[in-house]
């Protein structure tokens, strides 16, 4: 038994001790632990830590195969996403106890707060006492005991799982049903209890989902997408497209559903121009050596950053959304590119891990997929709040994709129409997060980047929130992000282009003198070198591809995702579909795509006179549109103090197409 | 402005219709593909639609010879199909047949008179010559054909047996043809330097194209192949097409790799005596440049393949002596070399040796005339010239075997320099396949993603073989469709204005080229450096779609959409009001049949809305009267023309206690505002289509959104913003331009054109003409779903801004996209937040 006291050391430290012994298998024991954040977080070694006193947020959280006894209290989220182990709380725990457990035991022989077992997967989380309302809160599976009183809305929005309340119900969740309990269960409860030493002889109420809430009785006509993207014209006001969306809305009652971005047109990337042209001269691959265009991201606190061959990473995109042979392809892709991929909400692939030489992990409200060895094995970790194609909307994915495989990476039934959750159970705030952040940091041995992804709203006011809590870098999505699925309102009228997202994210950090060690990577419509350089210029340090390394990769761009029935293989969990997809040819064709983005981006930096791409600023963009100059700042072409004189020859820089 | 230098760029003439500078359209990978650059994606579209006509139009505006190429063409657009990757792809070939056979031999395009005085001259009547003749006649010239045989059709006639092209097919193709251009003369049994003399084509004729094919079979090389039992294909094929039904020893072995030993293999095969049929090919199944689906109906009719393996000697006694080979490195043409290993001879018993081993051409006449080189008429393939300035050539007497779709692609190219060199034009740009677009819907069929590829129906010999029937049969219309919809349409514009087809194009291209090729990456950059036009130009309407939530992400806690609630609760009018459960209304029913409006009223009442009309929909829907005579008693609230009102001086309500409001247009906002408060009303029904309580002027076109801006900047101005409500009509076409217009300062809608679409109506007069397409329920169940569907849709917005109640929703929920809408409704710019 290792002893260490609190009052005398950093939680860093005293978790790296703790680490070190679970190396060594000796147990530990927590004196003066003054109810401090984090004690014994992303331990995954089978040992016991005591701790004599109480513990602040995150106790035990993120481990597996640990074992916490606290003896007095335990503040929020103790046990966050345990996978295996065990905590017992001797007092009482705050809210959110046993938060995403996939497979732990969790007791409170006290009372506990609010929204315990928010989206736990498996295991079970067991209460002495009472608890607090919405106990089991959008749970997808494992157990809740409580022996005392459950507050109001019991299992509010779960999705599967069981909660046994021994005492009374104030009031069921929303889709909620009591049910009878099974033969036997009674007596596997008992035992546990009796694991636990706690005495319980009264009876249970049993609650379960009653399954129909996001549910729908029609589901909506698969059409193909019309091009009718130019609406915002009194001629066609009643377009086609217009009155076909009308018509299936009569038809079932709910928003339509697609794939892909906002599809009306927005000011954007091609509506600013570099100063100079850019391809007056084509410059041989020797040329373009010299060009450095290797860009790192996530050093900002002192985490070994990702290291990219160019100022361009793959967007985040679930295992889910698409194919298992498509993130393998794009895992592949990333590798031989030199840039990195990300996991996006669906979990790790172990193949995907394999072929990625740098893999950021990402982390989402659902908790899906998430768990500590993977946290571990990530190159950097990214934190979900929103995305640019339905911000304020959870992931979203239709039965038809949740396969028994997926459920399984992602912990949850099978077979469900899975709508993530809006929100973090633990971060509902600014001041959440920060304590979110620092919980991720212990687990991740500080060692790894730290980033947030968001979808670009009230991007002046986030980016600053961002900034302050300690990230080492942010995704900043704008409105023409795509998805695999989500409500057409939502993709087209929520949300702030990309052209005007990287210009208030600037902003913003300058109004509070960040200086630039967050580093910005902007995502949202980038289809090319051209793109990604202009981005720079407005002051991005990185960007982020998605919809184009699917479209290299075979995309037709039929909008179809949500279907589940991709004809190429891409968006679709259909095995026969997915047959269709030839990993090594298309991860070629994106590894191309990558090389041409690659000679582009050296190029235009050659062509405007950088020996490195970081070194392009505003002085080599000039606006085309009155937009665009109004968003950016940008001075506008036809009124540009130098460049409009006519001998200029300004149809170079605004070269239209036809 | 720099050209550009991509695959997509234009030289040939201006009289080349092309539409590859349309910006929604890119030729698809099929159309590419194919010589003479087919439209596919549109003749497919068409058939979906049951569009035969439109479909042979675009079918027959590149190729003449369509009912042939839809049984016989090496189709190389199918291999190119983005589908053939993935489950198949489209049977592009087979449905140009089902198109031609549904449309039947007797379809006749209308004819081409004759407009111009020079002449033209053509030798043969195969695929080159005849389309060179077509489009020659098409342009106003007389063309006269002269043919060495009894018929019109060269190889695709001779060359082709019948169980795969039937003589009626060919003769579909030629009639059509004929018929179209009545300025086509033919000269049959006509045979260059037999009947007629070079001379006396130059005479006769202005200019003369030489398109006199490739009839002689080449020899295999080895000794002992001038036994009797040994034939050349070409001639084989040639007898039998004549009509010889030739009884054949048991075994029969045919030499070559290529379709016409294929085509011999399967005619042996069908011949009396013949027992066994052997095709021995010298390299390996990979190199064979026979089309697959061929080579697959030879081994299905029990034909054997032998590869690998070369003929060095015919034996005296019935017998080939072979080696076996194996492949070396690559030659010219890429194939790898087959090289012989040695003591591999062996014997291969037969009693006859076909060998398809090649053609070539002879012609004396022009040996004479010093245009022959080798085998071939001594052509430039970049004029189509050949050493007499007014003799031009094409088809494989020219440039040796090929199929017919290039053969069809030397006519037209031939016929583009003639033309040019007819007109005096001598240096005419260079030609190039132009690709158009006849612009069809994307089809829409549900399964398009599943379905896999339609096979034909395979007959094989048949029943009596020796009758040569046909092998296979085209599609049923529902298969045809079936398979038409599979098309992914890579031509089409994608629905996305910013993955736009030619945008998604690029990339595709990106990802395929060689990254150290300079000059493909280069026209590639310069493509994607061209900016789009401005979408928003000073001809831009304001609309709402320029509008866009701020999702709540840090700032401010975001609600969940799915799962959480959000009030909708209204109270309609500021001081006397009416309790509503959503903040929409529907209008426009004044005029439309009772079961519409019994259907409505139900709906109205499930929802708790009301609506918005000069009568009632029903005693138990609430209704607000839009006062055209008098005040009804009945009405929960009453709206009354605001000039008219304030003309009177005052409005008169029924009873006391009766909300009262004025409809408003844009004319007269200030004003409505102003009497509005002076006589403590109670709304303002805000209406820029000047058109309430009809639909006419909603559905003119967009609406004049800034009349909210307005209507709230006076209110605000006299800073009596809570003393009288606002309610808008106007073009809301989701939830969501609804959330926006409530955003905006109103607390209230009412749909009009949105509630009649979704029951059915038809909009095209530009009015709302129902149908009895529904019943009483659907009906009721339409309009129900709709206002669920926009309420959903609404507080959806409400929620991803943060807000818990839709009437909560704020100017500072959103930011405008465009200046004009910033303006119009006054909300600030997203990225710099001006406020214009």
């Amino acid at each position: 038994m290792v002893t260490i006291d609190l009052s005398q050391t950093e939680i860093t430290d005293a978790n790296n001790r703790i680490r070190d012994c679970g190396r060594d298998g000796q147990d530990v024991e927590i004196i003066n632990p003054d109810a401090r954040h984090n004690i014994g977080v992303g331990l995954v070694d089978p040992i016991t830590v005591n701790v004599q006193g109480s513990a602040g947020y995150f106790c035990g959280g993120l481990s597996d195969g640990a074992h916490y006894e606290i003896e007095h209290n335990a503040g929020w989220a103790v046990g966050d996403n345990i996978y295996s182990g065990s905590v017992v709380v001797g007092g009482n725990a705050g809210a959110i106890a046993g938060v995403a457990i996939r497979g732990a035991e969790i007791v409170v022989r006290g009372n506990m707060g609010s929204r315990a077992g928010q989206v736990m997967k498996a295991g079970t989380l067991c209460c002495g006492g009472n608890a607090a309302f919405m106990a089991g809160y959008m749970m997808y599976g494992g157990r809740i005991i409580i022996l005392g009183n459950g507050a109001a809305k019991v299992g509010q929005d779960m999705s599967a799982g069981e909660i046994f309340v021994g005492g009374k119900i104030e009031s069921l969740g929303n889709d909620t049903i009591i049910v009878d309990m099974e033969a036997g269960e009674r007596d596997e409860i008992m035992e546990f209890l009796e694991r636990y030493k706690m005495s319980y002889k009264g009876d249970f109420t049993k609650v379960v989902s009653a399954g129909k809430k996001l549910r729908y009785a029609n589901s909506e006509p698969r059409s193909r997408p019309q091009p009718f993207f130019v609406s915002s014209n009194s001629s066609n006001y009643w377009n086609p497209k217009v009155q076909e969306d009308i018509w299936i809305k009569g038809e079932v009652g709910r928003y339509r559903i697609r794939g892909y971005g906002a599809s009306k047109p927005v000011p954007h990337l091609n509506d600013i121009a570099f100063v100079k042209d850019v391809t007056s001269r084509q410059y041989k691959s020797e040329e373009l050596q010299d060009v450095n265009l290797k860009t790192t991201v996530g050093g900002r606190y002192g985490a070994k950053p990702l290291s990219l061959s160019m100022p361009v990473m793959i967007a985040p995109m679930s295992f889910g959304a698409l194919s298992r042979s498509v993130k393998i392809a794009l895992a592949r892709a990333s590798r031989l590119s030199g840039i990195s991929e990300n996991t996006g909400e669906g979990g790790m692939l172990d193949e995907q891990r394999e072929e990625a030489d740098q893999l950021i992990f990402q982390c989402l409200s659902g908790r899906l997929g998430w768990n500590v060895k993977d946290m571990q094995r990530a190159d950097a970790i990214e934190i979900y709040i929103s995305q640019g194609a339905k911000p304020g909307l959870g992931g979203q994915l239709m039965a038809k994709k949740v396969t028994p495989e997926l459920a399984a990476i992602r912990g949850i039934p099978q077979g469900i129409d899975l709508r993530s959750p809006s929100r973090h159970p633990d971060v509902l705030g600014a001041d959440d997060l920060v304590i979110k952040v620092e919980e991720f940091r212990e687990a991740t041995m500080h060692k790894v980047p730290l980033g947030i992804k968001m979808g670009a709203g009230r991007v002046n006011d986030d980016i600053k929130i961002a900034y302050k809590d300690g990230f080492d870098f942010v995704e900043l999505d704008g409105l023409q992000g795509s998805t695999g699925a989500a409500s057409t309102e939502v993709l087209e009228n929520v949300g702030i282009p990309t052209l005007s997202a990287v210009q208030e994210a600037i902003d913003g950090l300058q109004e509070i003198d960040a200086g630039d060690d967050m580093d910005l990577v902007m995502m949202g419509g980038i289809k090319d070198g051209v793109d990604v350089v202009k981005m720079l210029a407005l002051g991005a340090d990185c960007t982020s591809v998605g919809t184009s390394a699917i479209i290299a990769g075979g995309c037709i761009a039929c909008m179809q995702c949500h279907v589940g029935t991709c004809p190429v293989g891409i968006a679709t969990q259909d095995k026969e579909h997915e047959a269709r997809y030839d990993i090594d040819l298309q991860s070629q064709n994106m590894h191309r795509y990558f090389e041409s983005l690659r000679w582009q981006i050296a190029s235009i930096t050659k062509a405007l006179g950088y020996d490195d791409v970081h070194k392009v600023s505003r002085d080599d963009l000039v606006a085309l549109t009155p937009e665009a100059a109004d968003i950016t700042g940008l001075p506008l072409l036809s009124e540009h103090p130098v460049l409009n004189r006519p001998e200029l020859g300004l149809e170079v820089l605004d070269r239209k197409a036809g | 402005m720099t050209m550009i230098k991509t695959e997509f760029s234009i030289t040939a003439g201006p009289d080349l219709k092309d539409d590859t500078r349309d910006i929604h359209y890119v030729p698809a990978p099929c159309q590419v593909a194919c010589p003479i650059g087919t439209d596919a994606p549109s003749y497919i579209a068409y058939v979906w639609e049951g569009k035969n006509e439109e479909a042979l139009e675009a079918i027959n505006a590149t190729n003449p010879f369509s009912a042939i190429c839809g049984r016989v063409c090496d189709a190389p657009c199918e291999p190119a199909c983005r589908r053939a990757d993935s489950d198949g792809a489209i049977a592009i070939r087979n449905l140009k047949r089902y198109v031609l056979e549904t449309l039947g031999p007797g379809y006749a395009l209308p004819p081409v008179a004759v407009t111009q005085e020079k002449t033209v001259g053509i030798v043969g009547a195969g695929p080159a010559g005849m389309t060179a003749a077509h489009d020659l006649a098409e342009a106003g010239y007389e063309v006269h054909l002269y043919e060495a045989t009894d018929r019109l059709g060269g190889m695709m006639f001779w060359g082709i047996p019948r169980f795969r092209l039937p003589q009626a097919a060919v003769q579909q193709d030629i009639d059509r043809i004929t018929g179209h251009c009545p300025g086509i003369k033919v000269h049959l049994n006509t045979a260059l330097g037999d009947r007629v003399s070079l001379e006396e084509l130059k005479q006769k004729h202005d200019v003369v194209l030489l398109s006199i094919g490739a009839f002689v079979g080449k020899p295999m090389g080895v000794p002992g192949e001038s036994a009797p039992y040994v034939e050349d294909g070409v001639s084989f094929l040639y007898r039998v097409n004549a009509g010889e039904k030739p009884t054949l020893p048991e075994t029969v072995l045919v030499i070559g790799g290529g379709d016409v030993a294929m085509d011999a293999c399967r005619v042996a095969k069908r011949l009396p005596g013949v027992k066994n049929v052997k095709v021995i090919y010298r390299r390996d199944l990979d190199a064979m440049p026979a089309r697959c689906e061929e080579l697959q109906g030879a081994i299905d009719e029990g034909i054997e393949i032998v590869y690998n393996t070369q003929p060095v000697e015919v034996i005296d006694g019935n017998a080939l002596r072979c080696v076996r080979t194996e492949l070396g490195e690559p030659d010219e043409d890429g194939r790898r070399r087959p090289i012989n290993v040695e003591g591999s001879e062996h014997d291969i018993e037969c009693g006859m040796v076909i060998a398809a081993v090649g053609q070539k051409t002879e012609c004396a006449e022009l040996d004479a005339a010093g245009l022959m080189e080798w085998d071939r008429v001594k052509t430039n393939l970049e004029g189509m010239t050949t050493g007499d300035p007014r003799v031009f050539a094409a088809g494989d007497g020219a440039f040796g075997g090929s199929t017919i779709v290039e053969a069809m692609y030397q006519g037209h190219r031939a016929a583009y320099y003639m033309k040019a060199f007819l007109e005096g034009n001598n240096a005419p740009l260079s030609y190039r396949t132009p690709y158009r677009t006849r612009r069809v819907p994307i089809c829409n069929d549900p399964d398009w993603e599943v379905n896999p590829r339609v096979h034909q129906q395979f007959h094989g010999l048949g029943q009596v073989p020796i009758e040569f029937p046909e092998v296979e049969s085209t599609y049923s219309a529902a298969e045809a469709r079936t398979e038409a919809a599979r098309c992914f349409r890579c031509d089409a514009e994608t629905g996305s204005a910013d993955y736009t087809v030619g945008s998604r194009e690029s990339i595709f291209a990106m990802a395929r080229i060689n990254p150290n090729d300079l000059d493909k990456q280069t026209s590639i950059l310069e493509k994607r450096l061209e900016n789009r036009d401005n979408p928003f130009t000073e001809e831009h309407v304001a609309t709402l779609d320029d509008l866009v939530f701020l999702p709540a992400n840090l700032s401010r806690l975001v609600i969940d959409p799915y799962r959480e609630g959000c009030v909708t609760a209204t109270k309609f009018g500021a001081i006397q009001s009416l309790k509503l459960d959503i903040p929409f209304t529907v209008t426009g029913l004044d005029d439309a049949p009772s079961e519409i409006r019994e259907s409505v009223a139900k709906s109205i009442v499930a929802h708790g809305s009301a609506y918005i009309g000069a009568t009632t929909l029903s005693e138990d829907a609430k209704w607000i009267q839009v006062v055209t005579t008098d005040v009804d008693p009945a009405a929960d609230a009453i709206v009354v023309d605001a000039v008219q009102a304030i003309a009177a001086g005052q409005i008169s309500r029924a009873q006391a206690g009766q909300p009262a409001g004025l409809l408003v247009n844009s004319g007269s906002v200030e004003a409505a505002v102003d009497f509005a408060l002076a006589q403590s009303l109670d709304f303002l029904l805000l209406d820029p289509t000047n058109g309430l309580p009809g639909l006419a002027g909603e559905l003119a076109g967009a609406p004049d959104i800034s009349i909210v801006h307005r209507a709230v900047a006076r209110l605000r101005e006299l800073n009596r913003e809570e003393e009288v409500d606002l309610v808008y009509f106007g073009g809301l076409r989701t939830g969501t331009d609804a959330a926006k217009i409530l955003a905006l300062g109103t607390i209230a809608v009412t749909v009009g054109a949105s509630m009649a679409l979704a029951l059915g109506a038809d909009i095209s007069s530009g009015t709302t003409v129902f149908n009895a397409n529904l019943d009483a329920a659907e009906r009721e169940e339409r309009s129900s779903n709709l206002l669920q569907a926009f309420t959903a849709e609404a507080s959806m917005m409400a929620r991803c801004t943060g807000k818990t109640n839709l009437q909560n929703l704020e100017p500072e929920d959103m930011r405008a996209i465009t200046l004009i809408v910033s303006r119009a409704a006054g909300v600030p710019m997203a990225g710099s937040l001006h406020q214009h």
